[in-house]
């Protein structure tokens, strides 16, 4: 009984330990920006902010989206363009980055084809409506491995739960009438 | 996997069948802790965002499977234990007990499914902390290692329902049974999300939704053998839609708060996985019932009864789904022609997984011992 006392209390003081230690371990990543390009939207220069460079498909990273003169008395929209179909997606808006809030930004996305990427941003505030586009923002090859093989590998458990219920099928066969 | 006969009628045989429902309690709380934890983690990356491998969320994803898979390994064990020392084995822990390794270990079916799912896991879960160190953590849930996860989890669902169902002379048991189908479709609803890669003009995703809601629902009524499975199955899973619907942007945002984090700005009011899961899925069900009810009035339902209750149902679900987008969202309600063409290609899927959960329903039965004659 002791001996299970005893193995209790050090599993409490290990556990309050992790804890204790949990706030810096599940501490945030700053938004580190290494790369950035202007935009001009009508009156208002926007400069944009990559966290990683080059930019490469599927790779997720900070985006942030800083007009001249701050966002505080701006809103705006901001629409890409995907170079494999050629379609623009549907505006949003510009919000602020979880977790830089001074500034409109998008937090670990990943652009998920390579080729040209354009981004369309529209900016209403004190000067009027303003709209404007980064036309040409490379991005290159996705790395690790073909798309194809990942999802080869990552549906095996579903042909394996079909093979399971093939075979149970099968077997059933003459106890089942349906 | 070899089939082995184990030996039967025991005093032995009948202590492990009067404790057979603690395992299968702690397998579906297991499965209950990871569907919280999913709910949970899509809803804290709509609403707040930043990830990283120890959020609260995805503790609780872990832990579930973890608990999971523990309590399927101990139950082949001490079933592999007590065949060799030649003990009876009851088939109501987890179903007739097959050889796995040969003879090296002794599985009862239900728990050896539970167990795989559990250790599928751990590996996807390699798989996708190497997949983060590549692409950083992309939060998407239809990355490949995302999806090879959540299927790693669906196979211990299935084969937690398949625990319940041996014991299905039991209240337990069926009371169970249908409880772990609706945590299995609640769960199912975001790996669904994966067809969204498939480029079609009728969503993929509102497609491979119905299909698998027909299943499931037709599937309680094929184990069930009498009115009631289907509705049973789709009252809990609307339960479990109320009550996510609450928790998971309280849980997200309490969180959050905790953490000293903001939410996102234009956060919505719409909690992120109920919103999957059709809303009508209690209307469907009774329809699927109905039409069961009405092809075996004479006796037991012709085999053609449960496809036909799965295309009725199915037409409802997809029909359904476009006004649950506009009545969630608030977007344009799609055309009649569009909404009509949905509906159709929902039906020709639902006829498809009522066949498959009309008869998947009455495999079930036949877990529980010594009703192997009977049929659905």
């Amino acid at each position: 009984m002791r001996k299970f006392r005893d193995g209790a209390a050090a599993l409490l003081a290990t556990i309050g330990l992790l804890a204790a230690s949990a706030p810096p371990a599940s501490a945030y990543e700053p938004v580190n920006i290494v790369h950035t390009e202007r935009v001009q939207a009508g009156p208002y220069g926007l400069t944009v902010g990559f966290s990683t460079w080059p930019l490469k498909a599927m790779q997720s990273l900070d985006f942030t989206f800083i007009p001249d003169g701050g966002i505080a008395d701006k809103s705006g929209t901001f629409a890409t363009t995907n170079p494999e179909t050629g379609r623009q997606g549907r505006p949003n808006p510009l919000t602020r980055h979880p977790r830089k809030l001074d500034v409109w930004g998008l937090d670990i996305r990943a652009l998920d084809s390579q080729g040209d990427w354009k981004f369309r941003f529209v900016i209403d505030g004190p000067a009027g409506r303003g709209e404007g586009e980064l036309s040409k923002l490379p991005v290159l090859e996705q790395p690790g491995p073909p798309m194809a093989l990942s999802w080869s590998i990552s549906v095996l458990p579903l042909a394996g739960l079909i093979g399971f219920l093939v075979v149970a099928w099968r077997r059933t066969r003459t106890r089942v009438a349906g | 996997m070899d089939l082995t006969v184990p030996p039967t009628g025991s005093v032995a045989a009948t202590r492990s069948a009067s404790r057979a429902w603690l395992p299968a309690s702690g397998l579906l709380a297991g499965t209950l802790v990871t569907l919280v934890g999913l709910t949970w983690d899509v809803e804290w990356h709509d609403d707040v965002g930043p990830d990283t491998f120890f959020t609260l969320p995805h503790l609780f994803l872990y832990t579930g499977s973890a608990i999971a898979g523990l309590i399927s390994l101990v139950v082949v064990l001490s079933t592999t234990a007590a065949q060799r020392a030649g003990r009876p084995v009851d088939e109501v822990v987890g179903g007739k007990a097959v050889g796995v390794f040969g003879r090296t270990f002794a599985a009862p079916v239900g728990y050896l499914i539970a167990g795989t799912g559990g250790a599928l896991f751990l590996l996807y879960g390699l798989w996708d902390l190497w997949w983060h160190s590549l692409y950083g953590f992309d939060a998407v849930i239809d990355s490949p290692p995302h999806i090879g996860l959540l299927l790693s989890v669906m196979v211990t669902m299935v084969g937690t329902v398949m625990v319940f169902a041996a014991a299905r002379d039991h209240r337990w048991g069926v009371f169970g049974t249908l409880a772990s189908i609706a945590v299995l479709l609640s769960f199912s609803s975001v790996t669904v999300l994966g067809l969204s890669a498939v480029d079609t003009e009728i969503s993929p995703v509102t497609i491979g939704m119905t299909f698998l809601s027909v299943l499931l629902v037709v599937l309680g009524r094929g184990f069930f053998g009498r009115p009631g499975g289907a509705l049973g199955a789709a009252v809990l899973l609307s339960a479990w839609q109320a009550f996510s619907w609450w928790f998971s942007p309280w849980a997200a945002h309490a969180y959050a708060s905790a953490v000293g984090l903001p939410l996102r700005d234009n956060v919505d009011d719409v909690a992120s996985m109920p919103s999957l899961m059709p809303a009508c899925l209690i209307g469907a069900a009774l329809l699927a019932e109905l039409v069961l009810w009405v092809s075996g009035r004479n006796g037991s339902a012709p085999r053609w009864a449960g496809a036909l209750s799965g295309a009725v149902a199915g037409f409802v679900i997809a029909g359904a789904q476009p006004f649950q987008d506009t009545w969630l969202y608030d977007v344009r309600l799609a055309g009649a022609g569009e909404i009509l063409a949905t509906a159709g290609v929902g039906a020709v899927f639902g006829l498809l997984g009522g066949f498959l959960g009309w008869r998947f329903g009455g495999m079930l039965r036949l877990l529980a011992p010594r009703r192997d004659k009977e049929t659905v």
